[in-house]
């Protein structure tokens, strides 16, 4: 039994990985990345094939897989984002480029194509995950609350503004996408050597998906929310023992109805913290007694 | 008056504009504007709507390119250059239709505007190194010391949005000056203002624009804050030069009169 | 061989040429890219498909019905997910987020409750050939380019000589004017989505035809996006002149050098324009205005 839900906690931590930089990126730069699975399958097959074939230490592949994420996420951002594309097409783009890289993938003869690499050293453990996620958690709230961290925020909140507040719009959000890149690569080289097996039709849009509703439902804005979502996105459908396609269904519908009665998602613009958890408690108190 | 030292070395000039055209397509929104504004001035800049004013505003501060002309500022060229980098240069500016962010708060809107001049590394933003705490207390300290400079400083935690009209245009020159500017540009800072706030604006500009030795320049429409503040005016009428000159003689002045200010137009009085 | 590409580039054209407008009708008057618009394209396929297999309709009455349905759907897509929005005049992020729901929300629907076959038309001219000048041609790609083309004249008059055709291309331009000037912006939006609906019940029929039925064939409308780029963001001719070319490159690009590099060239066609010539080839200037 215990197997079975460290199981589920390990999953969601992967995802809270991954998750935690597409926060900072959209939640904070106002920007979506359709394409965002790419850079996880990038982290993945770099730490996996470093591993598999090269015999690289865990942790070094780790750091390897969240360094090519960031690269990519660099090469990619460098161009797009120069361009300086309306919000809708640099969704587009970011669709394209994670085609691209699907093709790259499926075809490369050292990622063995469409059969996947199997027989990855199972080196994730739950430790070794929450530390990750523990340390990924803090250095975002640190961007977040740096002045690095204002200045994204700046640029999603209005961006002709931020530009008269001296903030280089271009390096702000570039920023923003090589963190969330990297974070993707590591959470993407922690599942790797989870699974022990990767293919390419693994990092679907079914992932970028979920992960942008984790975003959305969490609250753009705030680290908490999206940590609490992507939990809940884990959690609940395992303990229901809900299909895949179902939850997608959900999360379509999910997001729509947020935009409609609720857009600031569950967190809001704000963190979880201290304050709001005694405010629930004083309110549950006062409805008993009422 | 006599001048300090360091008054007597700096260049008198702060702004220049030479011959600056915008044209968009067929339409030429601005023509060889030409003008100078000394160090420590407040000039104002009026016109009908639609006559280039905020246009102008926006090729001094980059957001559009000079089609020609030439911009200086303090000697440095920067017609052409990236907006930021006109900001991080010293200019500041406030908007016609108010650009606050909206769901932060007061206070973060005005530290968003002090992270301008800050520098510490990305690294150690990452690490929350000892330095940056510091940093980060410090900038705070410094945003409530601009925001008590334009009595805002017991709404520092207020949502930007949640604030009455007025006080909102008084965080958007809080936020400029928090930008610490040695040119400031105002646009129609007065916009929507009935004659009382209009004129306890004006005292608000007149205070701060000497408090912190800003040379400003000013769009508006209300001419009682233009009369009581600026020295000289420069009126521009479909994208061009229609008069420039003193307060007085731009109250007597026929064109403008006849363009803009009307003939029954009665001389306001000067702060 | 090349004829024979030209045809087919020809006859895909047509159909990129109608999604085109049918992206860019609502884009022009909301100016923001409905990504819903892909599944409702699907949606039509599927209806045309099931009119003629489960009902036995013949190939009229199913495109009859693949428009109604669609320009029904499409219509119901606005104002359940995006007239709330647009009266809170929430920002075009939110719009994005709700249209993407909308896509994800109806895709894995159908993939949950038709499943997840591929559905083949039946053989209605999809395999004959006429021979003209001893060149073998589909009759399918002739029977498209025609449909194509009719539609598209169809609209045209419309859209120049009609009344409510007249109030559509000045909402193009600006709609809030066009609502000060009388114009019932609500009930004009409405008809847009629904005209946009009509030209994906067509789209989507002949692409079922020409390719196959499944749930996710809906992201072919990146190309829809890529051709209004192409066209010039903002208009409407440029959306057919811009479908066309589209339609005839890539399948120039794909009979000569390879099929999967044909959606890589599409994307990059795409980057590369929205970074060296933005406004496209009639598009107009889209500016914020300061």
């Amino acid at each position: 039994m215990w197997q079975y839900i460290s199981g589920v906690i390990s999953l969601g931590l992967i995802y809270v990985i991954a998750t935690v930089g597409l926060a900072v990126f959209t939640g904070f730069t106002g920007l979506f990345s359709l394409g965002h699975a790419a850079f996880f399958a990038i982290g993945a097959y770099t730490a996996a094939i470093l591993s598999y074939f090269y015999g690289v230490n865990f942790y070094v592949a780790l750091a390897a897989g969240a360094a090519a994420g960031g690269l990519v996420g660099f090469l990619i951002g460098y161009p797009t984002l120069k361009a300086k594309l309306r919000t809708d097409y640099f969704a587009i783009a970011t669709l394209g480029f994670g085609e691209a890289i699907r093709v790259l993938l499926e075809n490369l003869p050292i990622t063995q194509g469409a059969r996947g690499l199997p027989g990855i050293r199972v080196d994730t453990t739950l430790p070794v995950l929450l530390v990750c996620a523990t340390l990924v958690i803090a250095f975002a709230w640190n961007l977040i609350h740096s002045r690095h961290g204002r200045a994204a925020i700046a640029i999603r909140e209005d961006f002709v503004a931020a530009e008269m507040m001296g903030v280089d719009i271009f390096v702000g959000r570039l920023r923003s996408l090589v963190f969330s890149a990297a974070c993707a690569g590591l959470a993407g080289g922690l599942f790797a050597h989870y699974f022990g097996f990767i293919q390419p039709s693994m990092f679907t849009s079914y992932m970028s998906t979920q992960m942008t509703a984790a975003v959305v439902a969490g609250g753009m804005g705030s680290i908490s929310g999206p940590v609490i979502a992507t939990l809940i996105f884990i959690g609940i459908p395992e303990a229901l023992r809900v299909a895949n396609i179902w939850r997608l269904v959900a999360y379509g519908l999910l997001l729509v109805l947020i935009m409609v009665f609720r857009p600031q998602g569950l967190m809001g613009y704000r963190e979880l913290n201290l304050d709001m958890i005694k405010g629930w408690f004083r309110r549950a108190e006062k409805g008993g007694k009422a | 008056m006599s001048r300090s030292l360091e008054e007597t070395l700096e260049p008198q000039t702060v702004l220049e504009l030479r011959g600056v055209s915008k044209r968009f397509g067929g339409i030429t929104a601005c023509k060889d504007i030409t003008f100078t504004l000394p160090r420590g001035r407040i000039m104002g800049l009026i016109g009908p709507n639609g006559a280039g004013k905020t246009t102008a505003f926006n090729l001094i501060t980059g957001v559009y390119g000079v089609t020609e002309g030439a911009i200086v500022l303090d000697g440095v060229s920067i017609a052409g250059m990236r907006p930021d980098r006109i900001v991080r240069l010293g200019v500041a500016r406030t908007f016609q239709n108010i650009r606050l962010f909206r769901n932060l708060s007061v206070l973060e809107n005005v530290v968003t505007a002090l992270d301008c001049h800050e520098t510490y590394s990305l690294g150690a933003s990452f690490l929350r190194l000892p330095g940056v705490r510091r940093r980060e207390l410090g900038l705070r300290e410094e945003a409530m010391a601009f925001l008590a400079a334009v009595g805002l400083e017991d709404k520092a935690a207020t949502r930007a949005d949640a604030m009455p009209y007025g006080l909102q245009r008084k965080l958007e020159i809080a936020r400029a000056l928090a930008l610490k500017p040695r040119l400031l540009l105002l646009d129609e800072p007065a916009a929507g203002m009935n004659p009382e706030e209009s004129l306890d604006l004006a005292r608000l500009i007149r205070r701060i624009h000497d408090e912190f030795k800003l040379t400003t320049l000013l769009i508006e429409h209300h001419m009682d804050v233009v009369m009581a503040l600026c020295e000289r005016i420069y009126v521009m009428n479909f994208g061009e030069k229609l008069a420039e000159g003193t307060a007085e003689a731009i109250q007597r002045d026929p064109d403008v009169l006849k363009a803009y200010l009307g003939e029954g137009f009665k001389r306001a009085q000067h702060i | 061989m090349f004829f024979q590409t030209l045809v087919t580039g020809l006859a895909i054209g047509g159909i990129y040429a109608l999604m085109a407008v049918g992206y860019s009708l609502v884009f022009s008057i909301l100016n923001f890219s409905n990504f819903a618009y892909g599944s409702i394209i699907m949606l039509g396929s599927y209806i045309a498909y099931f009119s003629m297999v489960k009902l036995g309709m013949p190939i009229g009455v199913a495109i009859i019905f693949s428009i109604l349905g669609a320009a029904a759907l499409c219509y119901l897509n606005e104002r359940l997910a995006y007239s709330p929005l647009r009266k809170r005049r929430a920002s075009s992020l939110f719009f994005m987020i709700s249209a993407m729901g909308t896509a994800i929300f109806l895709e894995n629907l159908v993939y949950a409750v038709v499943g997840a076959h591929f559905y083949a038309f039946p053989e209605v001219f999809t395999k004959s050939n006429i021979t003209f000048h001893g060149v073998s041609i589909g009759v399918l790609d002739v029977f498209a380019i025609v449909f194509s083309s009719i539609t598209i004249y169809g609209l045209h008059t419309f859209l120049q000589k009609s009344r409510t055709g007249i109030a559509i291309r000045a909402a193009s331009y600006d709609i809030q004017v066009t609502s000060l000037n009388g114009v019932n912006d609500t009930a004009l939006i409405g008809l847009v989505f629904m005209l946009a609906g009509g030209l994906a019940g067509v789209s989507g029929t002949f692409l079922g035809m020409k390719y196959i039925v499944y749930p996710t064939m809906g992201w072919i409308t990146n190309k829809a996006y890529i051709a209004a780029v192409i066209g010039g963001l903002g208009s409407l001719p440029g959306a057919v002149v811009g479908g066309i070319l589209l339609g005839v490159l890539e399948t120039f690009v794909s009979a000569y050098v390879s099929s999967v590099v044909r959606d890589v060239f599409s994307f990059s066609l795409l980057v590369l324009l929205l970074m060296v010539m933005p406004t496209g080839l009639f598009g107009r200037f889209l500016e914020e205005k300061v």
